[in-house]
């Protein structure tokens, strides 16, 4: 029923979803969750292309990097379309953006880092050292230790 | 220096690693396949030390700029402390 897949907090919590899943890789959030939780009188087929649309959106959002001129225009140009979103539907995302912008492109950032990062960071100094190899002996040295690692990905 | 299981800054460990050289780049991630537009910088550095035998190694790290900034606060710390010794 069209009525529903205008239901703003549905799509509200829709957004939050579909960025948990795209950007923050939260695992499980299938098309078949989204929909029986936010839209269970819209059936599946009808859900499907809605859905698509709504993620193709917010992927345009996110991969751009808009600020809120970009999205004004991007948003409007999508409410003139055959088939794009309803003015509602522009006032909801558009305020989704601007709350999660921050942590979406944080996440984005996070995704594109693929070389070790610095995981700890720990010291000590020591007032006299002496050492058979090093030629700096009584003198302070400061002594660091980092931990670091691929941040959070799996190894192969 | 590496993330092992034990920490090496325990009082009765033995002989750390030497620092032979620090090397430092600002890079600028501009585009990425999941963001268009990504804008991204960081702080990319290789460390060269030389273990207890002598043998030479290299470390490379990527840090995003909050990390870097604590990491210089950290070394004025270091820089700080030593001063008084």
């Amino acid at each position: 029923m069209a009525g529903d897949l205008e239901s703003s907090k549905a799509l509200s919590g829709l957004l939050s979803g579909l960025a948990q899943d795209a950007f923050h890789g939260h695992p499980g959030i299938t098309e078949e969750l989204l929909r029986s939780q936010l839209y269970p009188e819209v059936p599946p087929e009808e859900f499907r292309p809605f859905l698509a649309k709504m993620r193709g959106i917010l992927k345009s959002i996110a991969s751009a990097d808009m600020d809120f001129n970009q999205l004004e225009a991007f948003l409007t140009a999508q409410t003139k379309k055959q088939g794009g979103i309803t003015s509602d539907q522009a006032a909801v995302i558009s305020k989704f953006w601007k709350s999660h912008k921050t942590k979406i492109r944080e996440s984005l950032m996070n995704q594109s880092r693929w070389d070790s990062g610095l995981r700890g960071l720990s010291w000590r100094v020591d007032g006299k050292s002496q050492s058979r190899h090093s030629a700096q002996i009584h003198t302070p040295v400061a002594i660091v230790e980092l931990e670091i690692g691929k941040s959070g990905q799996d190894q192969l | 220096m590496e993330g092992s299981s034990e920490p090496l800054l325990d009082a009765k460990s033995k002989v750390t690693s030497q620092l032979l050289d620090f090397q430092w780049k600002l890079g600028m991630a501009v585009s990425s396949d999941s963001c268009r537009s990504l804008k991204y910088p960081y702080v990319a550095v290789m460390l060269k030390v030389a273990d207890e035998s002598g043998q030479v190694k290299k470390k490379s790290f990527e840090m995003t700029i909050p990390q870097f900034q604590n990491f210089y606060r950290q070394f004025k710390e270091i820089a700080a402390v030593i001063e008084t010794v």
